[in-house]
Formats: C-alpha cells, sequence, structure tokens
C-alpha cells in the first residue's frame, strides 16, 4: 500500500493545503488566522481542528498577540513540519516516478 | 481499495470535515501542492508588472510634460508650472498604487519578510526625505532653475536605481537589479547631456525602461508557469 509511505498527518486535503501555504513562505514568516483562512477558503471550525492535529504533531507553531485589545493568532510552519513537508514532497515524488524498466506502479505496490 | 488512515478520528457524521478528508491519490496530491504554491505566491508576491508600470508610465509622461515646456519654443504651451504639477500628481499616484498594492499582499504575513520591508520602506523614504530637503536648501542657497532641475532630476533617479538593486539584492530578482542598473546607467548618460536633452533621455529611457522591465517581467512569468496569466 503505497500511500503507508506517506506521513498521514499531512496526507489529507485540508492539512497538505495549509503545510504548502506555510512553507510557500519564507522560514521565519507566519500568518494571521485570518489571512490563513483566506488563502484555503476554510471555514474557522474547520480550519482550527486541522491547525490542532498539525500543532499536536510539531509540525506548526500557534501564538497569540494583542494589537491594542484585539487578540491576533499567528501561524508558522516549524523547522520540524519544514522537513517533513520536505519529506512529504520528496515520497510523492518517488512514488509517482515510474521505475526505470518496469511499467509504472505496479499491482504488487497495492 | 485504501482506507483512510484518519477515517477513525474524523466520523463521517462530522460534516465537511470529513468531506474534505477524503484520501487523496498521489497525482491529486501533487496537483494540489501546485494549485496552492501558486495561489499563495499570486496573493502574496509583489507584482512587478505593476509597479514598474505604474512607476514608467508617470516617468515617461511626466518627464516628457517637464521636456515638452522646457523647449525653445517649447512643444506645449502650457505654463512651466503646470508640467510639473502634472508630473507631480503622477508621482504621488504611483506612490498610492505602490503603498495599496504592498499591504495588501503583505496583509497578515508577520515576521522575517515584513521585518525586512520595514526596514527597505525606511530606506526609501529617508532617502527622498533627504532629496526634498537638498531641493528647499539649494532653492534658499539661491541655485538657478537650470541647477535645481540637473540636481533634482539626477539625485532621485540614482537613488531610484540604487533602491532597486539593493532590493533585487534581497530578493534575488535578477529582472529588478537589471532596472536598477539600467536606471542608474541612464541616469549617468542624462547627466552628461544636461538640460534640457536629460529630461528627454530621463522619459524615454527611464520610463520607457521600466515599461519595458514591466513586458520582461509579463514574458518571463508566461515561460516560468506556460498556463498562467493567460
Amino acid at each position: 500500500m503505497v500511500h503507508e509511505l506517506l506521513d498521514p498527518v499531512i496526507h489529507t486535503q485540508s492539512r497538505l493545503r495549509i503545510m504548502t501555504t506555510l512553507t510557500a513562505l519564507r522560514a521565519g514568516d507566519r500568518l494571521t488566522f485570518p489571512r490563513l483562512q483566506g488563502l484555503l477558503d476554510a471555514t474557522a471550525g474547520n480550519l482550527s481542528t486541522h491547525l490542532r492535529k498539525l500543532e499536536d504533531a510539531g509540525y506548526i507553531a500557534v501564538t497569540k498577540a494583542h494589537v491594542g485589545r484585539v487578540p491576533i493568532t499567528y501561524v508558522e510552519a516549524t523547522r520540524a513540519g519544514r522537513r517533513a513537508f520536505e519529506d512529504y514532497t520528496e515520497q510523492l515524488r518517488v512514488l509517482l516516478t515510474p521505475p526505470t524498466g518496469a511499467a509504472g506502479p505496479t499491482e504488487e505496490n497495492r | 481499495m485504501v482506507p483512510h488512515e484518519d477515517s477513525s478520528l474524523f466520523p463521517r457524521s462530522a460534516g465537511d470535515a470529513a468531506a474534505d478528508d477524503a484520501p487523496l491519490d498521489l497525482a491529486a496530491s501533487a496537483a494540489l501542492i501546485e494549485t496552492q504554491r501558486a495561489r499563495v505566491a499570486a496573493a502574496t508576491d509583489l507584482d512587478a508588472r505593476l509597479l514598474f508600470g505604474v512607476w514608467g508610465a508617470a516617468w515617461l509622461v511626466g518627464f516628457a510634460a517637464l521636456y515638452a515646456v522646457a523647449l525653445d519654443p517649447p512643444l506645449l504651451g502650457w505654463p512651466a508650472w503646470s508640467a510639473g504639477a502634472l508630473f507631480a500628481a503622477l508621482l504621488v499616484a504611483a506612490m498610492v498604487v505602490t503603498a495599496v498594492h504592498i499591504a495588501s499582499r503583505s496583509k497578515g504575513v508577520r515576521g522575517v519578510s515584513s521585518r525586512a520591508g520595514a526596514m527597505y520602506g525606511w530606506g526609501w523614504g529617508l532617502s527622498f526625505g533627504g532629496v526634498a530637503a537638498l531641493g528647499s536648501a539649494l532653492a534658499r542657497a539661491g541655485a538657478s532653475a537650470e541647477v535645481m532641475q540637473l540636481v533634482m532630476t539626477v539625485v532621485p533617479a540614482l537613488l531610484v536605481g540604487a533602491l532597486y538593486m539593493v532590493g533585487a539584492a534581497m530578493s534575488g530578482s535578477r529582472t529588478q537589479f537589471a532596472l536598477g542598473a539600467w536606471i542608474a546607467a541612464v541616469t549617468i548618460v542624462a547627466a552628461t547631456v544636461g538640460a534640457p536633452g536629460i529630461l528627454a533621455v530621463m522619459s524615454v529611457a527611464g520610463g520607457g525602461g521600466m515599461l519595458v522591465g514591466a513586458v520582461l517581467e509579463q514574458l518571463r512569468r508566461r515561460r516560468m508557469s506556460p498556463r498562467a496569466d493567460r
């Protein structure tokens, strides 16, 4: 089963899109929650659920700050998260590249 | 059949959380990464085509107006102040477009790049504050209109070239570096030409150069991503 090689924390539509978005920023950059939500077209509740799973895995860091009295939530990919995403994309690339001399992913892989 | 890893965590009754956690196939994952990367880039990267375009247009038209009224006999029957006012209005408009564009693209992004951007912004602000102070100091010291025009054309244009090159060093953009170097070179040539030809050189080669930069950026984008910007 090829999917066993892929990190299950990342390998879902929502969390893959979150990690893609956060790692597209420069290391050391973070996004406000509403901006992240806007880039994903996600509902706040759904996004929070997935952010919690990614935070539990140590892939993202969530920080809270106040501007005046307004609370702001920032989200950023951690170093571990960037590494996990790189590993994920590398695995994906390997799995999508047919082995030379064979006719692509074969039945024995499934 | 591939069971979903997280099916136990997302009961089907959980609504959208379960629906968008449907198992992904590998090609769909790869496509999703590519689409989302492009979306983030389009939403957060500054669009050089827009910035080079508005500044190029402002220089092209503004310097051309100054040149037209500076000729003897003038190409345009306008009073000299009106050409200066037109140029000032064009520069203010370009500044507003730039500020709004940067604010919308960097909205909600904090950290390393917003600090770097703020420092770069202060670099522009203080440099041009200095240019304005130089202009008023020269006027107080009794500089002639010709001296004022030479200094107030060459100094800000050189600063634009230098700041573009420095910005390019930060972002690694070759297009931006080439444009900064071009503007600096044009300014050097324009300075040796002297008044009033300096204004024509700045209009055509300076403003025109920025517009060419905008077109080159469009071509670069088309080459990088054949499906984008159609």
